[in-house]
């Protein structure tokens, strides 16, 4: 896996939005969805600007407060992730415009939790299947089992 | 709006496209002796849907019949549907060849029934494999094509919600965004229920409909964001599935409307036909719940995060509708940030259901 160049959000297969310190990612060509919070969403919003994996470094190493090496292995180990999901390409120049934006000088840093991708597959079963596919043979309210959350690469 | 892809080819082979097939269904009118239109309020804009023959008219009206209204001379948008058996006609063999091996080589058809080659930014084709229903449409000129081989064969679920692809693509054309939720409550204000199949979105709605709330969807419906969330009901339809389910709504029980198919089909009704007082045009969105089955007696409800909210509403949508991307989740996101979001905990004790949203309602 590859932390050299620069990290691109695979479009339009792979959208995306922030609300209230989370970020939910969908990807479209397989039916999986994902949660980030804490550091995880100023990483992916930092992706989102076309950073390299020194720019993402230094970026976060100023806005949280822990070791340097380990905010750099935790970046590390999440974009491996981010790769091995499918979530991101990885280019040799930079495709978006601008630079990542320049944390202030002076900003007060908050303590660095791990960043943790929460990984849904529960509704792979929608894509080009029955569209209506709801309760359990058993009708309401027995439960549908269901198809679970799991953190992803290690880190959770 | 719904994202073409680019795949280079001129803009005018998309236009050939179109009128090639549009072609075929006026060969169909001809063969039915003419057209039948009815027009449908959708969202807040007139939609004409243009029946040649008269296979698709009692299967695809009835989810929409409260939103039927009067002839109307400028629609947003037409449709023309017509199906083989009941026209006597034939698709061009090239597209019914090309439709055909599609089923079998299924890979070269986008996820959600995307025909990517076939797509760029006006025109959307896409085909569902099962039903096997043929959507087209030409973002600029407002005219879509809806075709089934037989009417006869359409699934319960194309039935009770009929044309879901189309009125996608022309909704998020037209500042809707068309959603997977149910949603019910009062004239003034109501709620949006979200979350995936098999969470209690259809039995909440049900409940909430004995009950004596309006209602707007148990699935799918349009919404706005401004000026004021808003919901736009598109079907009158509630389904059911199994004995039990049944047994639990006597007053719905008698007006199954596909009484032969229940071994393999859900039960489906109109509410129209039978609680027209009850089925509500839209309202304004008060919260959204993310109904959750629980063995608790009491139903609660429980503040939840808008990002959590954001992760119910967002995928379940987005997987289910053809080309729909990055812009409707942004408008699912600022839904989400404006109206606050709970987990609704159903109770075994259902009459509560009711009465719990009337409670959040009347606070709120």
């Amino acid at each position: 896996m590859d932390t050299l160049g620069y990290f691109n959000i695979k479009k339009p297969d792979v959208v995306h939005e922030t609300i209230d310190g989370e970020t939910v990612i969908v990807n479209l060509e397989n039916g999986v969805y994902y949660s980030l919070r804490n550091s995880g969403v100023d990483i992916w919003n930092l992706i989102e600007t076309g950073a390299n994996f020194e720019e993402l470094t230094a970026e976060i190493t100023k806005r949280y407060r822990a070791a340097p090496d380990d905010i750099s292995k935790s970046i590390r180990e999440l974009l491996i992730t981010l790769q091995k999901e499918g979530l991101l390409q990885v280019t040799s120049t930079r495709r978006t415009e601008g630079r990542a934006p320049q944390t202030p000088a002076g900003y007060k840093k908050i303590k660095f939790e791990l960043p943790v991708l929460e990984k849904y597959s529960d509704m792979q079963e929608l894509l080009l299947l029955d569209p209506i596919h709801e309760v359990d043979e058993d009708g309401w309210p027995n439960k549908v089992e269901d198809g679970g959350q799991t953190n992803v690469g290690g880190q959770g | 709006m719904s994202a073409g892809r680019d795949n280079g080819f001129p803009e005018d082979e998309y236009l050939a496209f179109f009128q090639f097939i549009y072609a075929y269904y006026k060969k169909a009118e001809n063969k039915s002796a003419g057209y039948q239109d009815r027009f449908f309020s959708v969202g807040d804009r007139p939609v004409r849907l243009r029946f040649a023959g008269n296979g698709l008219i009692p299967a695809l009206t009835p989810a929409l019949a409260h939103l039927e209204i009067p002839l109307t001379n400028a629609p947003d948008l037409s449709v023309f549907l017509w199906d083989n058996v009941s026209t006597g006609t034939e698709l061009p063999s090239i597209i019914s060849r090309y439709l055909d091996s599609l089923g079998e080589w299924w890979i070269h058809l986008g996820k959600r029934g995307e025909i990517n080659e076939l797509t760029n930014e006006r025109i959307h084709t896409a085909y569902h494999l099962g039903p096997n229903i043929l959507s087209i449409i030409d973002l600029k000129e407002n005219l879509a094509m809806y075709w089934v081989k037989d009417a006869q064969a359409l699934p319960y679920y194309e039935i009770g919600s009929p044309l879901r692809t189309i009125l996608h693509w022309w909704a998020d054309r037209g500042a809707y965004q068309f959603i997977h939720a149910g949603a019910v409550g009062l004239a003034a204000g109501g709620v949006l229920l979200a979350g995936k199949g098999g969470t209690g979105k259809s039995t909440t709605a049900l409940v909430c409909l004995e009950a004596g709330l309006m209602y707007a969807s148990d699935d799918y419906c349009l919404v706005k964001t401004d000026p004021v969330p808003f919901v736009y009901s598109l079907y009158n339809t509630a389904k059911l599935r199994g004995d039990l389910d049944l047994e639990r709504f006597p007053l719905l029980a008698p007006f199954v409307s596909n009484k032969s198919r229940l071994e393999s089909d859900k039960a489906v009704f109109f509410l129209q036909q039978h609680f027209p007082q009850l089925v509500s045009r839209g309202f304004p969105i008060k919260a959204i719940l993310l109904p959750l089955v629980t063995d608790q007696k009491e139903t609660r409800l429980r503040p939840v995060t808008a990002g959590a909210v954001l992760a119910a509403l967002a995928p379940s949508t987005l997987f289910q509708l053809p080309g729909a991307g990055s812009t409707a989740i942004k408008t699912m996101k600022k839904l989400v940030g404006q109206v606050p979001g709970y987990i609704l905990e159903l109770g075994t004790d259902t009459a509560k259901i009711p009465e719990t949203i009337l409670g959040l309602l009347s606070n709120g």
